[in-house]
């Protein structure tokens, strides 16, 4: 303090408007380290970020109430990299931030009780939004507490098995401006409480019920809401024909409908549902009752339909030319594992609906180059081709794709017959940024160095066990995409350090998977550490050079690391030890890792802060002491415990060569 | 035994006009007794078992009178049916079976009557030699006695031969009552086997025949019967709503407007001598008691309970008025609402105008001035887990999630226990105060009304939850 009085200097930055710093923060979004390196600038930088940051995600606890002292403007409190918020934390967050907090998401966290979240409903009054989802002990005492945000909009209760009818009767007298709740796999929760909700909260657009034991009884008054837009009910077994036959309400404000699972639902209950919501934009059924000729006819009348998802559904040829034969103009087309998919009825569909965006035909295993040929030559402007495990298409259909489809943003081949060729053609497609090519295994350098000099958004590329693929094919990606963002190159076994050293150049890389790429050392792996700082998940499995050379930068530079494969890696206890030092470490898989320790491996947990899961060989359990896992378990800490035989990363690629002529 | 416990498990599972029907029927049976030892008599009817045991025979019968092959090898008397209309209607609303056949049934149903009516014969023959050998020796008496029985026998047996093939279709409608042994004390000596589902039915039957023989009180006083029964009947499947609006709109001046008397209605007799005053329960005891008023009581028509058939003069509907001024089913109110019968007129005035001298020993909070309200709350004391925030307990939760949807700022009260409990985690040691804390937040009325021990003995109730 002295010296900077006596220097007298003017700091130059402190001259800078609030206004302006506000705005350089804005465009800081990318990595969460640049807004802290910004703030340690100087004190005026500090104090104006802090102002800045509406949005907050902590990672531990224990630092909340001085971080939300800090942070006095936050609206937005996501907590789901908190494993544990006990009572007093939420007395905290409701003490501090009790005038602005809008939104708070404890999803992923445990521990607090329905006195926490009443002290946080009572006192934070502008809560807008809560997610409470996962709190499968939380009860009806919870639930009540919850009733006391008065001004909440949105809760997401999915998982909280123990609230009952009484629960959401809190919750639909206590919040009467809900626009949103879900309620999936609340199983306690019925028509009465399902029922009550639809009669208090008028203001609902969002209703989750997928997986409720509610039957027909609740349906009338949910169809009465007035701004109903999303109606979730998947799974609901309860609901069957006789109650949609009798539904009278016309359901104007309904755009989204999702019945899938509803094994009790044939075309006689869609019929009458369908002629009872006209405005329906996007349908979802899903594991439903096949798709004939009389499903396909009732759904006629939905004139505004946009989207059809059909996914694991029995699909008939009449069905689907009568898809086909409706006058609507579908943008959206999900027939992904649909059985009785024929060339005819594919293409009958593709030629009528000539504006589809988004067509999925995963797993149709009965289609060949005649539907791929009508697809592409009338739906040109898709931009989404999911088409994984189409086996019969030929590797000359592919071409096709790329001349014709160039809007094509989203590309799944995986498991297909696409060679160099297939895509030369698709690296046209100068938009795409997701391109899955896991398993195909006749395509090469050569034609990846395409995609590579083409594509330059691509963001995701799959390349899982296309053996073809060497370090030449990566380099021409990693020069080509920088803006990749996830990378798999497992199985590649021909892969060395060069590659990594390539992708490191790719900065905004999150997601690595290398696993199985023998090659691979600790030098590249520390060049990836050291160029992608963004680096969320990476999977080194089965890289047996990778020791723990390769960990102590990867500790050093890759803060942001939240999940790690270790498993059949050379790493020691030093190199577990250092990774500790990563404070948003939280999921590790350790399994046959020679070099570990007991002591070690112990001394890593309990050094890892922010652990929430580990996967460790059976035979730790029995040395690492009970106390310990105790200790680690009440942190929040998982224990997943295997006992799986060493494998050999091989034996899966024999087999495949063996089915696969 | 064993038949009759076939028999009145059947009577049990349903109660319809033939009840009344019945009764009536025996209490115009009732004369043949008359020249017996009175004694004997008296105790007779005293005896509530004699009564059901009669009672039962004829909606069983009425069951069981499905099977189509019945119907050749009874004989038809078509003038029977018609006099049945009635009885007829009962059952089609009654019989909930998809296999039933009206007309065997009606067939069954004529020749049981003609049964009936056969033996209502005899016994009036006996009657009428009665009355030329009054006190003669107990032998004859037995003789008649036995000459009856033996017909009664041979009408049940013809029922439960009838009703036999049936029998496992109705184990459906048994199962429906549970059972509730505290009822069966009022079956003085019939023996009940255990575990058979009774205390509900039972409880109707007992309460029909109490009701058959309050309401044939103002028949006697009026001297017509017919729509009087059947408002009984309806009365009888209301059970104690006698406030509840079923929407019956009858013209003003369509219907006779009677009022008792508050001393009336408190009295615990119902049937009283127009003569000397004097108070009886049933109105088969005041007959009796108006013999000695002198001989024009003795015959047997005034003697015999008044039968719907027998009268022929156009009858006005009986409405009832309550001697409470000011009250809506006074006759003076601007929105006057009659009440149907005089059972309807008892318990409304005691509901509504009197003390509820009644606590349940249970909770010692609940108070009712009907006995029979007392009973039925005795049944369902401390099931009563639905709470609201109001105070208002319910014993079934859609009941509780009506009301919520109903009134504005009530909400669904959680149990005391779960919010001390209910913690999502193995922390907390702040949990008991904050739980206090709450419930002085929440604003949940934990009133007078609903102490602690009901909540406590609420979620133990709850339990699974």
């Amino acid at each position: 303090m002295k010296k900077q009085r006596c220097s007298e200097k003017i700091n130059l930055f402190d001259l800078l408007s609030e206004e302006i710093v506000f705005i350089i923060l804005d465009c800081l979004n990318t990595n969460p380290f640049d807004k802290k390196s910004f703030s340690l600038v100087c004190k005026s930088f500090y104090i104006t970020e802090s102002k800045h940051r509406k949005k907050l995600k902590p990672l531990r606890q224990e630092h909340l109430p001085a971080v939300l002292i800090r942070y006095s403007n936050t609206t937005h409190l996501d907590l789901s990299l908190c494993p544990r918020i006990n009572d007093h934390s939420l007395f905290a967050i409701s003490k501090i931030t009790s005038f602005t907090l809008q939104s708070i998401d404890l999803s992923r966290s445990w521990g607090f009780s329905s006195s926490g979240l009443l002290s946080l409903t009572l006192s934070c009054k502008n809560l807008k939004e809560i997610d409470i989802s996962n709190a499968v002990s939380l009860k009806d005492a919870g639930a009540a507490a919850l009733a006391e945000a008065k001004n909440l909009e949105k809760l997401w209760m999915g998982r909280c098995k123990m609230v009952t009818d009484m629960g959401v009767g809190c919750i639909a007298v206590g919040c009467k401006n809900l626009k949103l709740i879900s309620l999936k796999w609340c199983l306690g929760v019925g028509d009465l409480g399902v029922g009550l909700i639809a009669v208090k909260c008028k203001e609902i657009r969002s209703l989750d019920l997928s997986y409720l034991p509610i039957t027909n009884k609740c349906l009338p008054s949910i169809l009465k809401l007035q701004h109903l837009e999303d109606l979730i009910l998947e799974g609901c077994f309860g609901i069957d024909d006789c109650s949609l036959a009798a539904l009278k309400h016309r359901c104007k404000s309904l755009k989204v409908l999702d019945m899938s699972s509803c094994q009790n639902i044939s075309h006689l209950g869609l019929s009458s549902l369908t002629s009872s919501i006209g405005g329906l934009q996007q349908l979802t059924l899903a594991h439903g009752s096949p798709v004939t000729l009389s499903i396909a006819n009732g759904l006629k009348k939905l004139s505004m339909l946009q989207s059809i998802k059909l996914d694991g559904s029995v699909v008939t040829r009449a069905g689907l030319k009568a898809i086909g034969d409706w006058c609507v103009s579908l943008k959206e087309l999900s027939l992904s594992k649909c059985d009785g998919v024929t060339d005819e009825g594919l293409s009958y569909v593709a030629t009528k609906h000539r504006d589809l965006r988004k067509l999925d035909i995963t797993c149709c295993r009965k289609i060949s180059d005649v539907s791929i040929t009508h697809v592409t030559s009338s739906c040109t402007g898709l931009t989404s081709l999911r088409m994984e495990s189409c086996t019969l298409v030929p590797r000359e259909a592919f071409v096709l794709i790329g001349q014709r489809c160039r809007f094509l943003e989203e590309l799944d081949l995986t498991d297909n017959e696409i060679d160099d060729e297939g895509l030369k053609s698709i690296s046209r497609c100068s938009k795409l940024s997701v391109l899955k090519l896991g398993i195909c295994l006749n395509i090469t350098d050569g034609g990846l160095a395409h995609v590579g000099m083409c594509c330059s958004k691509l963001k995701e590329l799959d390349l899982y066990r296309c053996v073809g693929i060497m370090d030449s094919g990566i380099l021409t990606i990693a020069c080509g995409c920088p803006d990749l963002e996830m990378i798999n190159i497992a199985y590649l076994k021909d892969i060395t350090d060069s590659s990594l050293l390539s992708l490191s150049k790719c900065s905004r890389l999150n997601t690595f998977e290398s696993r199985g790429c023998p090659l691979i050392t600790s030098l590249g792996l520390a060049a990836i550490a050291v160029g992608c700082k963004q680096l969320i998940k990476l999977d080194i499995k089965w890289c047996h050079n990778i020791n723990d050379v390769g960990m102590l930068p990867l500790a050093h530079f890759s803060q942001n690391l939240r999940q790690i494969n270790l498993s059949y890696t050379s790493v020691t206890d030093v190199g577990l030890l250092s990774l500790a030092s990563i404070s948003c470490l939280q999921n590790m898989t350790i399994l046959h890792v020679k070099g570990l320790s007991p002591n070690g491996l112990a001394a890593a947990l309990l050094a890892c802060g922010g652990i929430t899961k580990v996967k460790l060989q059976a035979a730790f359990k029995q040395l690492l002491p009970q106390p310990l896992i105790d200790h680690l378990q009440a942190r929040g800490c998982v224990f997943q415990w295997r006992n799986k035989a060493e494998l050999d990363p091989k034996s899966w690629k024999l087999l495949l060569e063996d089915t696969v002529p | 035994m064993d038949l009759k416990e076939g028999l009145r498990a059947e009577t049990w599972a349903k109660s319809s006009l033939a009840e009344n029907e019945m009764s009536k029927r025996i209490s115009s049976n009732n004369p043949c007794f008359t020249d017996f030892n009175s004694q004997q008599y008296q105790q007779k009817w005293e005896d509530p078992s004699i009564l059901d045991y009669d009672i039962r025979i004829n909606p069983a019968f009425q069951e069981f009178n499905q099977p189509p092959q019945n119907q050749s090898s009874l004989p038809c008397d078509p003038t029977n049916q018609i006099k049945n209309p009635f009885q007829m209607n009962e059952n089609l609303q009654t019989n909930k079976m998809q296999d039933w056949d009206p007309k065997a049934m009606l067939n069954n149903l004529s020749f049981l009557e003609q049964k009936i009516h056969e033996l209502q014969d005899l016994v009036h023959l006996i009657v009428g030699r009665r009355s030329q050998i009054l006190g003669r020796p107990d032998e004859l008496v037995a003789q008649q006695q036995q000459l009856i029985t033996a017909d009664l026998t041979s009408i049940i047996v013809q029922l439960i031969s009838t009703a036999g093939s049936l029998l496992p279709s109705m184990k459906h409608t048994l199962s429906a009552a549970t059972p509730s042994m505290g009822q069966l004390g009022q079956f003085g000596g019939v023996p009940f086997p255990p575990g058979a589902g009774l205390s509900d039915s039972i409880q109707v039957q007992n309460s029909c025949a109490k009701k058959v023989s309050n309401q044939s009180n103002p028949i006697d006083l009026v001297g017509n019967s017919g729509t009087q029964q059947n408002h009984a009947v309806e009365e009888h499947d209301l059970k104690d709503e006698d406030d509840a609006d079923d929407g019956e709109q009858l013209p003003p001046g369509s219907y006779e407007i009677l009022q008792l008397e508050k001393e009336e209605i408190l009295a615990p007799h119902t049937h009283f001598c127009t003569i000397c005053g004097k108070g009886f329960k049933r109105d088969a005891n005041l007959r009796m008691h108006m013999r000695g008023h002198g001989d024009e009581y003795k015959t047997p028509a005034a003697l015999a309970k008044p039968h719907k058939e027998s009268s022929s003069e156009p009858m006005l509907i009986k409405r009832y008025s309550c001697p409470y001024a000011g009250c809506k089913r006074n006759k003076d109110h601007k929105k006057f609402q009659p009440l149907k019968t005089i059972l309807c007129v008892k318990n409304h005035y005691k509901r509504t105008h009197c003390d509820k001298s009644y606590v349940c020993s249970r909770c010692n909070t609940k108070k009712f001035s009907v006995i029979a309200d007392l009973k039925t709350h005795e049944k369902h004391c401390g099931k009563d887990k639905w709470l609201c925030s109001c105070g208002t307990t319910f014993s079934r939760k859609d009941k509780l999630f009506g009301h919520i949807a109903l009134f504005q700022g009530h909400t669904p009260a959680i149990p005391l226990d779960e919010t001390i409990k209910g913690l999502a985690g193995p922390s907390d040691r702040r949990e008991g105060n904050e739980a206090t804390s709450k419930i002085g937040s929440t604003n949940f009325n934990f009133g007078s009304s609903v102490p602690n021990g009901t909540g406590v003995s609420d979620m133990d109730a709850k339990g699974e939850s």
